[in-house]
């Protein structure tokens, strides 16, 4: 076992001179992908951190307004209410979303049979295209004619009205994105699962260790980098969210799901506010950056372990 | 300044440029021309083939995209300096544009072509003048009448006569509401003024409401109430007056304590289901619709099972609101002529004859309405309540530089009324605190 910081040692000399011969060569080849990153996210992002200054309705010049949006920021209470309804939406959805992933994919690590059929059952959600997807969601749970409350009514229950009732929406628009995403995030961990050595199972097995001391003892350590992996894709992903919410509830009722993400919509393109929105979109950056990074530390403060 | 502004909408554009590079040129022109409403496609693409005969030298692309979309889109488009070259426009959004120049001015064309401005409208052809100049030619009128079917009415033993003298009123509903309550019928048939009536278990409603701007619900009401939705045009918005909020009311009592609406949970907009869908599945037996969704009501019912009555009163009288749209050319057009030119021939008698003809809207072109209740006629639809709505106390589609907050706000804060979660005074205090801001 080694600690993975010992291998970013400097190269020797000689091997750093040889590399820089090949550098046109590299950037020549980088060069298609690097237009692509410039033109479709350093130029926009940049015009979201200067716009973030100004007021601009699209149709007339924009007005530099200084730090004016920024300080707009803590008398709006829509905005505040969205960035609450964000880590509310995340606290929803990634917890459920990663245990739920995690025993399927220990489900289907083992030898059940038609498991190959169940893989990829689980992630056809995550191949469909979500904006339809939420249309059909959103026909399950209309509250009068919808599936959900009608299966419901034939055991004498009176269903809730769902995605028009404030403290429904949220729940119901986070659990069509765990159904929607929780497929994908089992495919990283089985393929993690699968890079555990077998006679480490077997050595554990040679000393009595229980199946639950064999999962916190081995399989959860070694599924670390998954994890991480997993973790900040997934929250960064679920920041984001916008097509379910969008299709769904356009943020309502009542403002009850509009998430950071969507009210950068609504300032920016309902009421056309594209300054006041890019700044929204600054903070939205900020936070996931500071939350990546958060995860990133956390993750590597512990060893990881190599057996090539 | 202007360097700026082109810096950010190319920076924002840039993918979208990309991704626009490529196509062909033979030489013709091609014009893009963009509209939300799409059963009014088939009447768009018969004035094309027709303006076609004379210009085969000017193609025209249609680009259809929902009203919630549309507006957004078209404002990311005049950013981007990539807008439509025709495109559809409406009063909410009018004085907005046209005081930020992205609309080409149509006068010394007119001027020039000697065209013939008598035929629309008086009011119809200014709505679209702003400081001096005609920004767009009128493509149509409309106005709100109670669409029904015959059938609801025949089996709640209602006569279709009865509809003449509905009157309501916000104390005890008066004969509009009995009528919806007859309307209003559970699964075992009863109604909703029997004793025996199970309200959670209703399978058509009296009526149905559904608007993103409030048109189609409770404007009708407002107006029929003595509310003036704002000061005076361009003013302040009013509607937090007793008139008003008695007129919130009454949309929320439909709902909720008369239940005799399809519930808000199914209607709301932007995403919950129009009245016109809830009629034609047989979900609610009326709708105070506009006249531009006939098309949805003739597709969707069997002719001669529906019909159009007159809008019901309020304390004020009978009125609604009136409205319509324009054909606009983008400033920023590459082929002003030629847009020139389409405009022209859909403003013509000819091109609105055709949409006549085909019943799609009525036209703006004011001998052309004949043609247009023909059709109706002709499909046993008679359609002159829309004809009497629009006259008496109707007013004018209210007018405002700043739209967007206004409906924004008033489409969350009514949706909230609706479901019986927010007391009318409140939402419509908070309405007015945003859109006067």
């Amino acid at each position: 076992m080694a600690d993975r910081r010992t291998d970013t040692a400097a190269p020797p000399v000689s091997a750093r001179r040889r590399r820089r011969g090949g550098a046109a060569t590299a950037y020549a080849l980088l060069a298609p992908s690097l237009v692509g990153f410039v033109v479709f996210l350093v130029l926009p992002i940049l015009a979201v951190l200067i716009l973030s200054l100004f007021e601009w309705n699209f149709l007339t010049d924009p007005e530099f307004v200084g730090l004016r949006n920024y300080r707009d920021l803590a008398g709006d209470d829509r905005a505040l209410q969205s960035i609450g309804n964000t880590f509310y939406y995340v606290l929803l959805n990634i917890p459920a979303q990663t245990v739920l992933a995690l025993l399927l994919a220990l489900a289907l690590n083992s030898k059940i049979k038609g498991r190959n059929a169940f893989r990829v059952v689980y992630v056809l959600p995550w191949m469909a295209m979500p904006v339809a997807l939420g249309v059909i969601w959103r026909w399950v749970f209309d509250p009068v004619n919808g599936g959900l409350n009608r299966f419901l009514g034939l055991f004498g229950v009176d269903g809730a009205s769902w995605l028009n009732d404030t403290a429904w929406a949220m729940p119901v628009v986070a659990s069509v994105n765990v159904w929607q995403y929780t497929g994908y995030t089992m495919l990283f961990f089985l393929a993690g699962l699968q890079a555990i050595p077998a006679q480490l199972y077997e050595a554990a097995d040679v000393d009595g260790a229980s199946r639950t001391h064999r999962f916190f003892a081995i399989t959860l350590p070694l599924l670390r980098p998954a994890m991480l992996f997993v973790l900040v894709t997934s929250v960064i992903g679920s920041f984001q969210v916008f097509d379910t919410i969008h299709v769904m509830t356009a943020g309502g009722p009542a403002g009850s799901t509009a998430t950071l993400n969507y009210q950068i919509y609504l300032e920016s393109f309902t009421q056309r506010s594209a300054g006041y929105g890019s700044m929204l979109a600054v903070v939205l950056f900020a936070v996931i950056a500071a939350i990546t990074l958060l995860q990133v530390l956390l993750f590597r403060k512990r060893t990881v372990y190599d057996f090539s | 300044m202007t360097r700026l502004r082109t810096a950010a909408a190319l920076a924002l554009a840039a993918p979208l440029a990309l991704a626009a590079c490529g196509g062909g040129d033979d030489g013709a022109v091609t014009l893009r021309y963009a509209f939300w409403d799409d059963p009014q496609r088939p009447a768009l693409e018969a004035m094309i083939d027709a303006f076609n005969e004379d210009h085969p030298d000017i193609r025209i692309e249609l680009e259809q995209t929902p009203w919630d979309e549309y507006w957004p889109g078209l404002d990311s488009q005049f950013a981007g300096e990539s807008a439509p070259d025709v495109f559809w426009n409406h009063v909410s959004r009018f004085p907005a544009y046209a005081s930020s120049g992205v609309l080409l001015p149509l006068t010394d064309r007119i001027e020039e072509d000697g065209l013939d401005a008598s035929v629309y409208p008086e009011d119809l052809y200014a709505s679209w003048q702003f400081e001096g100049d005609q920004y767009g030619l009128p493509k149509d009128w409309d106005s709100i009448a109670m669409v029904y079917r015959l059938d609801a009415l025949e089996a709640a033993g209602i006569d279709p006569s009865e509809l003449d003298g509905l009157e309501w009123n916000p104390d005890d509903g008066g004969t509009y509401v009995e009528f919806l309550q007859k309307l209003t019928v559970d699964a075992d048939g009863d109604n909703a003024l029997s004793p025996d009536f199970d309200p959670g278990n209703v399978v058509q409603y009296g009526t149905a409401m559904a608007s993103s701007t409030g048109q189609t619900d409770w404007w009708n009401y407002a107006v029929q109430n003595g509310c003036d939705l704002q000061t005076e045009p361009w003013g302040d918005y009013a509607i937090d007056a007793p008139e008003c909020v008695e007129a919130i009311e009454f949309t929320a009592d439909l709902y909720n304590r008369w239940g005799v609406a399809v519930p808000a949970e199914v209607t709301n907009q932007p995403n919950g289901s129009l009245a016109s869908e809830q009629v034609t599945a047989g979900a609610a037996a009326t709708a105070l619709d506009g006249s531009w969704t006939l098309g949805v009501y003739r597709d969707g019912l069997e002719p001669g099972t529906w019909a159009v009555a007159d809008n019901p009163s309020g304390p004020a009288g009978s009125g609604t609101v009136i409205n319509g749209l324009s054909n606009a050319v983008y400033a920023g057009t590459e082929h002003p002529d030629e847009a020139w030119e389409f405009v022209k021939f859909l403003g013509s008698e000819q091109a609105q004859a055709i949409a006549a003809d085909l019943g799609s809207v009525w036209p703006g072109v004011a001998d052309l309405n004949g043609r247009f209740a023909d059709y109706w006629a002709g499909q046993g639809v008679d359609v002159s309540g829309f004809q009497t709505a629009a006259e008496g106390t109707t007013t004018g589609y209210p007018l405002s530089l700043d739209d967007a907050a206004f409906s924004t706000a008033a489409l969350d804060e009514f949706n909230q009324v609706w479901l019986g979660d927010k007391d009318a005074q409140a939402a419509a205090d908070a309405v007015v605190a945003i859109a006067n801001e």
